[in-house]
């Protein structure tokens, strides 16, 4: 048989009994949602309420489709980059109206009043570990994406889907997904596969230079997601060039680079937390499996994955790379059906479904949580831009 | 085994929903006790060590932090002392002051500053004191950074 | 004597510091075993020692010459950038079977690789002639002493105190199965070497400017 043969199918029921079962599966979903973003109580004002309404549809909506269609990727690619852009406006538009620009002060610092964010995670533990301090400007326990529930929700995450946080959770990673997901075919083919350890050599020397100088090197420097977030006020020469670099990071790694190649650049060959995040990988229950006597050695996976999470050789292996975000593309594009989700410690059942069904729950959950807030907040603020030609205030 | 072993992930497996559902009911109580077991704080390198004296003057006060040469293993030969003006609306055309960080009993540098312009100048009395490492606007006030050496 | 090395001692954590973002990808782009990695600290240091020495004979001779703020800059910009050539040149040139380097090495290049000292010597020495703070201390110690022994005997002993706190690093030897840390090492070598030649540019700016 050719590699590209017709794709076989999943021992799929019958279209009423595919439907049942997925709403049976999507009910409880919709409850946790539900209960995630009211927390009890309804939205008093009737834009809030029809906005929130609006994203309960829209996650529900997705969840189903996830289960009943029996495909992960391309809905949650969908959802993963509406989250990143409804992020950017919801955050963007608060500093406004809260500071009046997207520029963070010095003023602002030294009051510790950052928003704290998880990319600078790797930096700050062996600074913590050494000193009990974190070398960040943010507030430990109050007000806005503090310290110490940006801990709890990684500490959380990193548990629950490993560096599934990467493709579930993250609130940035939408960027590069949805400008990789925009040319039908990649420019750029082939990229050596020494880059892929790039992630882990800025994560070695920013981890050093972090914990020798006792700053958030990546922060200040590199990190090209400021570039939609908020930046340092331009007040020396050194910010100046600083905005440059993470300016210039951003369009090369978020933008230009996905484009040319349809592939995640800056989280799967520069971003130091993704790298880190690979290690919760290791404490994880759930991977991804191939069928090695059903892989007919196509490389789609390994051509197609977003996060160059797979090669030969772990092919070879039945297995991801330990860089794997169980964003569930290889699942779908394999055209063996031999990629399936898996719970380590069980036998590998490709076609069966429970796996990906026991893992979509707690990623969804982290999925709609993080990015239902986001989505109302956004939603309302464009709702309001319409209304009233602004959308602060 | 095999089918221990299947039970024992399967269990971890629905336990994994179990700790996102955790996360978010109980994200302020565990926040606050990852504090309070870690004893962790923000680091005085971002926001100044903590204050150990406060000036009065008629309209405004001057906050004086500890010195920080926290390092990672042990203290820099180098470090870093805040001084706090607030409230902005209480700080005169100009601030001059001698102070005494260190609780000696003698002065070890003398001040000015021009809270409009923010910019400030620094005559050195104690060896110890460097330069100024920049004037930074505060939500309420003005601050200054010196460089010190260690004893 | 004892005052070098308690001088040492007593500033071998900055040393270590400073030391560090050069020697760790470095041990780990050698792939070697513990025992190896204690040679290559072994050239590490060494090269260290002759920079420190080296400075120490200036410092006895010529009384200070690098006491104008400018042409501390100068010169230790000068150092950074040529330290961050070569951490470039080790990531990317100078290997042997494993790294993207691979992909752009040229003849040239090899001819250059031949005619070199072994490169944890090149970076020891570096490191060793950059201006760090606990280094100065040493310097200005140094350069009080009357007779040339009596200020290499400063540094050497200065040396060994510092020395001490790297003794711990050549354990990640015992990752050296992964082969995947080899290439992370040469790659974290040309961040590294980013970093320097960002902070050495920096330097001979300010030292142009201030001059």
């Amino acid at each position: 048989m050719s590699v590209f043969s017709p794709r076989p199918e999943m021992p799929a029921p019958s279209t009423a009994r595919g439907i049942v079962r997925a709403v049976l599966l999507t009910l409880p979903m919709l409850l946790l949602i539900a209960m995630m973003m009211t927390q009890g109580e309804l939205p008093k004002d009737s834009l809030t309420r029809a906005v929130t309404a609006i994203t309960y549809a829209l996650l529900g909506a997705v969840f189903f489709l996830m289960v009943y269609k029996k495909e992960t990727y391309k809905y949650r690619a969908a959802l993963f980059t509406i989250v990143a852009v409804c992020f950017s406006i919801a955050f963007i538009a608060n500093l406004v109206e809260m500071r009046g620009s997207m520029a963070v002060s010095r003023a602002d610092m030294l009051a510790g009043e950052t928003p704290f964010c998880h990319l600078v995670i790797p930096m700050v533990i062996i600074p913590a570990a050494f000193t009990r301090t974190i070398i960040f400007p943010g507030s430990l326990l109050e007000g806005f994406a503090n310290i110490a529930s940006m801990l709890i929700l990684w500490l959380g995450a990193s548990l629950a889907l490993g560096r599934g946080w990467c493709s579930w959770v993250c609130f940035f990673g939408g960027f590069d997904e949805g400008f990789s997901r925009l040319r039908k075919k990649a420019l750029i083919k082939k990229i050596a596969p020494v880059w892929t350890y790039l992630p882990w050599a800025v994560l070695l020397t920013l981890a050093l230079i972090s914990a020798l100088t006792l700053s958030p090197f990546y922060c200040e420097w590199l990190c090209p997601f400021k570039a939609v977030t908020e930046f340092e006020q331009i007040t020396s020469f050194k910010i100046l060039l600083q905005t440059i670099i993470f300016a210039s990071l951003f369009i090369l790694l978020v933008v230009i680079l996905p484009l040319l190649t349809r592939r995640r650049t800056q989280c799967g060959l520069f971003c130091p937390f993704a790298a880190f995040q690979s290690l919760a990988n290791k404490i994880n229950i759930f991977d991804l499996r191939i069928d090695t006597e059903k892989c007919k050695n196509c490389r789609l996976c390994v051509k197609d994955c977003p996060t160059f999470s797979l090669d030969e050789n772990s092919v070879g292996r039945g297995k991801t790379l330990m860089s794997c975000t169980k964003c569930g593309k290889c699942v779908d594009i394999c055209p063996q059906r031999a990629v399936t989700y898996h719970i380590k410690g069980t036998p590998v059942a490709v076609g069966s479904d429970t796996a990906r069904i026991l893992f979509l729950y707690p990623a969804f959950i982290f999925m709609s949580a993080i990015g239902g807030s986001m989505i109302v907040s956004a939603l309302t603020r464009i709702f309001k831009l319409i209304a009233t030609g602004s959308m602060i205030g | 085994m095999s089918r221990l072993k299947s039970v024992l992930a399967y269990t971890a497996a629905v336990l994994a929903l179990l700790i996102a559902l955790a996360t978010f009911t109980g994200m302020d109580s565990f926040g606050r006790k990852l504090v309070s077991v870690t004893g962790i704080k923000v680091s005085p390198w971002m926001i100044g060590g903590e204050v150990v004296s406060v000036i009065e003057h008629e309209g405004y006060q001057t906050v004086i932090h500890r010195p920080v040469f926290d390092g990672l293993f042990s203290e820099r030969k180098k470090g870093m002392l805040q001084i706090d003006w607030t409230p902005q609306q209480g700080l005169p055309a100009r601030v001059d002051e001698l102070i005494d960080f260190d609780r000696d009993g003698k002065d070890d540098f003398h001040i000015v500053l021009n809270p409009e312009s923010n910019k400030a100048g620094l005559e050195a009395i104690n060896p110890r004191v460097v330069s100024i490492e920049g004037c930074y606007t505060l939500k309420d006030g003005r601050a200054a950074r010196l460089s010190l050496y260690h004893d | 004597m004892l005052q070098g090395f308690i001088l040492g001692i007593a500033s071998g954590t900055a040393c270590l510091a400073y030391c560090a973002p050069v020697l760790v990808p470095v041990l780990l782009g050698e792939g070697k075993n513990i025992q190896r990695n204690y040679v290559i600290l072994g050239q590490y240091l060494g090269g260290r020692l002759c920079g420190y020495l080296l400075f120490a004979l200036l410092a006895w001779a010529v009384r200070f010459p690098l006491s104008g703020l400018q042409d501390r800059e100068l010169v230790f910009g000068v150092v950074y950038v040529v330290l961050a050539l070569f951490l470039v040149y080790y990531g990317l040139f100078n290997h042997r079977a494993l790294c993207a380097g691979q992909i752009i090495e040229q003849r040239p290049i090899k001819r250059f690789s031949n005619r070199l000292p072994p490169m944890p010597l090149v970076f020891g020495f570096l490191s060793g002639v950059t201006l760090c703070p606990p280094f100065l201390l040493a310097f200005t110690e140094a350069a009080d002493k009357v007779a040339v022994w009596q200020s290499l005997l400063v540094f050497f002993t200065f040396f060994l105190g510092t020395s001490l706190y790297f003794l711990p690093i050549p354990l990640v030897g015992a990752f050296n199965r992964f082969d995947a840390l080899q290439k992370v090492g040469k790659l974290a070598a040309v961040v590294v070497a980013v970093y320097y030649l960002y902070a050495g540019l920096i330097k001979i700016a300010g030292g142009v400017i201030v001059s």
